[in-house]
């Protein structure tokens, strides 16, 4: 049976972007739908239940880009979004227990590295100042619009430099290097302008502090409840458990979706949160595209991540990590790591040195956990998209080598596991249809409407992949649907 | 572009009958460049009958069920009505319309074809069939070209009992007291090709030499097949244009090269089209034929108008036929007429190193028929 209902706007996927830029349309005075294919919105920021009352964020487990504008525009802090920790520590797990803590704190930043080098320690309040200083001054091309880049010469220079030597250039000591790559380590810090994302992450503003991360009270998941909300004040209608069969397109023009229930809904603008593949070749089918730009869009990248959630039954005591379990937990041995890393992530193999940031959201947030017991939230990355003989076959391989590697960094903590999810690349895409996103340099001194726009007249991008480099900011729903408003506006 | 040279299938019989030693690559393979002298050799593929190895062909072969709507996007011209047996050639253009190649498409079965091309471009037509899931197998190094062109090739065909009856842009197999083969009509220059497996190379080579002999047949090189192809005014890549390698790449546009008899724009889903249809700038600059008054060729130089640079040649050879120098040129439209008169500068040389002006006529192309057309 099919039934013909009809919208101004509609919007595909209910992640945060996808709800940011549904609540925007729906403010912009579009009769707005937002279709989700799974039971509960949220994508990627979702809570996973281990059981015995351990909730675990499933996938993203800390914010580091959410728009303050959508933040404020939305009233997602009235909607419930409360911050557990508004300014997480970075702290480098080394071999020999010692710690290197990296904070927004810049003065104690620097007394921590004193202890592996007091040259980087004096360079280390120079490093920041120029970082952040330069991420302001791109905000205008990453945050706004009709943002134009900013091409300076150290832009350009940093556009074509490696994160490696980038650090190289300003840092003697290999632990403060191999900490402070960690935040580019989605490209490896051998590719020229992967020192960009260094400056793409001090160009954010979490809770008020530029390049600072937060975890929200209750896990990202709350940030999606609040936009939820946030999507229900400004009269948004929600369709959960409608997966998007394909674009109904006529002429060069989108008019609406077809539903795998059979229903088509009509809009005459749709805005789409799923990846450009997904949405450019499996629901568009290619329509409009070169063969040139169709592989471009196909070619999707051999390097992924993958998650490890773990309720344990209390949290490790080993001497040195006590007391020091409230902030993201770095696993990389030196910076090479990243680079053979990501060329075993490329080669489809596991690679020997996991590259993993720990975090026990349970330490700042207790509510997340039941009495006495803690859960620890792991990203690795990078990891093969694909591997040969499947994902499935190697799950229990990849599971062993990453706790026995985190066993071996924070002694005790394998006794304390008490139930344990592993989310691998293959898991992650057919849970939550997530696709591996790798950032890029062209894409990220591009502008907005080059990234949004599509060869089909009232289709946009308004996911992830829109954004500047993969987050959970909101900012690429946002901007997608002002940019469509504006469109439809002047028709 | 082949990373390591290799040399042709018919090699150690090039290698032999090359009297000056003078080689070339192309596309990785060496092949004689003149064998005795580059004007003998054209005048023998016109008057006579010439030998030429095709070794640097690139070829592929395409297969799988969904090769018919890969090559329908890919190719500029509609190849779901081409029967078994028969081939076309058509272009291959980059998204924004500029020629990435010119290739003969031969149909082998309803699903199977063979793909010849001038010059290589692995990589896109790769990531294109993977978007089809086409099978593709590069088979240049497998199955080697011998054409033979001129007058009297029917006649060397028949002596060498193979039966020559075959219409233009046709191919079939045959069984050759042994050898299993594929006798063609591909080329641009007339003739036919024989394709065999690359170790009976030496055998066909050998049989079709001694098949010739009463007609006087010669191997003809490289330079002297560029000569043919300017007299017959087409370009080719790397010689006469840059292919597109950018996805974005607008030029060289089909119609600047004189293709556009090689794109149907009835045919709806081609790759590139959109940009093909719209129509050209009048600065745009048209390919055609430019007679220059002078027996020194002058390949890449600007042709004046009145002092004013209208356009510029390509490649350029001395036509022993025409008995002075022709070139290929792309020359602004208001100026492509034929008989609008232009003048260049030769290049300079140890005899005569003082600037030297000629005068230059443009005419259609081609300069000449196919070399066989005295036999028809």
């Amino acid at each position: 049976m099919t039934s013909a209902n009809s919208y101004d706007a509609l919007v595909i996927g209910g992640g945060v972007n996808g709800l940011a830029a549904a609540a925007y349309l729906a403010r912009g005075g579009k009769h707005t739908l937002l279709v989700e294919a799974r039971e509960t919105p949220g994508g990627l920021c979702d809570t996973t239940d281990l059981g015995h009352g351990h909730l675990v964020p499933s996938v993203a487990h800390a914010l580091y880009a959410l728009d303050p504008r959508v933040t404020s525009e939305l009233r997602l802090t009235g909607h419930g979004l409360k911050f557990a920790l508004r300014n997480a520590t970075i702290a480098l797990l080394q071999d020999g227990g010692g710690q290197l803590v990296l904070s927004h704190d810049i003065r104690a930043g620097a007394r921590s590295i004193a202890a592996c080098s007091k040259a980087d320690a004096e360079a280390w309040p120079r490093y920041s100042n120029e970082l952040f200083t330069l991420g302001r001054s791109m905000r205008a091309l990453w945050w706004d619009l009709g943002g134009k880049s900013v091409r300076n010469r150290l832009v350009d220079q940093i556009a074509r430099t490696g994160t490696g030597a980038w650090l190289d250039s300003w840092f003697e000591s290999d632990a403060l290097k191999t900490l402070v790559a960690f935040d580019a380590s989605a490209l490896s810090p051998l590719e020229a302008g992967s020192a960009l994302l260094l400056v793409w992450r001090a160009a954010q503003e979490m809770c008020g502090l530029q390049g600072a991360v937060a975890f929200p009270a209750g896990g990202p998941a709350a940030l999606s409840m609040a936009l939820v909300k946030a999507c229900e004040t400004a009269a948004v209608e929600l369709r959960m458990n409608a997966r998007v069969a394909e674009l109904a397109i006529d002429g060069n023009r989108v008019t609406g979706v077809r539903l795998h229930s059979g229903d088509v809904v009509m809009a005459p603008l749709v805005l789409s949160s799923l990846s450009r593949r997904t949405t450019l070749l499996e629901l568009a089918g290619g329509a409009g595209l070169g063969l040139g730009e169709r592989h471009k869009i196909a070619d999707a990248s051999p390097v992924a991540a993958a998650k490890i959630v773990l309720a344990l039954d209390k949290l490790p005591d080993a001497d040195g990590i006590a007391g020091k379990l409230n902030g993201r937990l770095i696993l990389a041995d030196r910076p090479e790591s990243y680079v053979l890393a990501h060329a075993d992530a490329r080669a489809g193999r596991i690679p020997d040195d996991l590259v993993m940031e720990v975090t026990f959201p349970t330490v700042t947030d207790r509510a997340l956990a039941p009495q006495g017991g803690h859960a620890a939230s792991v990203v690795v990355r990078p990891v093969p998209r694909e591997i040969a003989g499947g994902w499935e076959a190697s799950r229990a391989v990849f599971a062993a080598k990453a706790l026995s590697r985190l066993n071996g960094r924070i002694p005790g903590l394998v006794k304390h596991v008490v139930a344990i999810d592993v989310l691998t690349p293959d898991v992650l895409s057919s849970r939550y249809g997530a696709e591996p996103d790798t950032p890029a340099v062209s894409r990220m001194l591009s502008d907005w409407p080059a990234r949004m726009r599509t060869a089909i007249d009232g289709l946009y991008l308004c996911g992830a992949d829109a954004d500047v480099a993969p987050a959970a900011s909101g900012r690429s729903g946002r901007i997608a649907a002002l940019l469509a408003i504006s469109a439809t506006g002047s028709r | 572009m082949s990373e390591v040279l290799r040399a042709s299938a018919f090699h150690a019989r090039t290698a032999t009958a090359n009297r000056s030693n003078a080689w070339v690559t192309r596309n990785g393979v060496t092949l004689a460049s003149v064998y005795t002298d580059a004007n003998e050799e054209v005048l023998a593929a016109r008057t006579r009958i010439g030998m030429v190895d095709l070794g640097a062909r690139w070829q592929l072969m395409l297969e799988g069920p969904r090769v018919v709507p890969f090559l329908q996007q890919l190719l500029t011209r509609d190849v779901s009505g081409l029967l078994p047996g028969t081939a076309l050639k058509a272009l291959w253009l980059a998204d924004a319309g500029g020629v990435r190649g010119a290739a003969a498409i031969a149909r082998f079965g309803t699903d199977s074809f063979w793909f010849l091309s001038a010059s290589p471009d692995f990589a896109w037509i790769r990531a294109a069939a993977g978007l089809f899931d086409v099978a593709l197998r590069e088979i240049s190094a497998d199955r080697s070209g011998l054409a033979i062109i001129g007058p009297y090739a029917g006649a060397t065909l028949g002596n060498a009992g193979i039966d020559p009856d075959l219409s233009h842009l046709a191919f079939r197999k045959v069984f050759w007291r042994g050898l299993d083969v594929i006798l063609s009509r591909l080329g641009e220059q007339g003739g036919y090709e024989l394709w065999c497996e690359a170790d009976d190379g030496i055998i066909a080579w050998d049989r079709i030499a001694q098949a010739g002999a009463a007609f006087g047949i010669a191997p003809v090189g490289a330079a002297a097949m560029d000569v043919l192809d300017v007299e017959a005014g087409i370009p080719r890549p790397y010689r006469d244009y840059i292919p597109a390698t950018e996805t974005g790449a607008c030029e060289p546009s089909p119609r600047g090269l004189g293709f556009e008899s090689l794109v149907d724009p009835d045919h709806l889903v081609f790759n590139g089209r959109q940009e093909f249809l719209q129509a050209p700038t009048p600065a745009a600059p048209r390919l055609v034929g430019v007679e220059i008054d002078a027996d020194r060729a002058a390949s890449h130089t600007p042709l004046f108008v009145d002092g004013r640079v209208m356009g510029h040649t390509l490649s350029s050879h001395y036509s022993p036929c025409l008995r002075r120098a022709i070139a290929l040129a792309r020359i602004a439209e208001s100026e492509a007429k034929p008989g609008t008169q232009l003048s260049l500068t030769l290049p300079s040389c140890l005899e005569w190193p003082e600037l030297r002006v000629a005068r230059a006529t443009v005419v259609a192309l081609p300069f000449l028929g196919r070399p066989d057309s005295l036999a028809e």
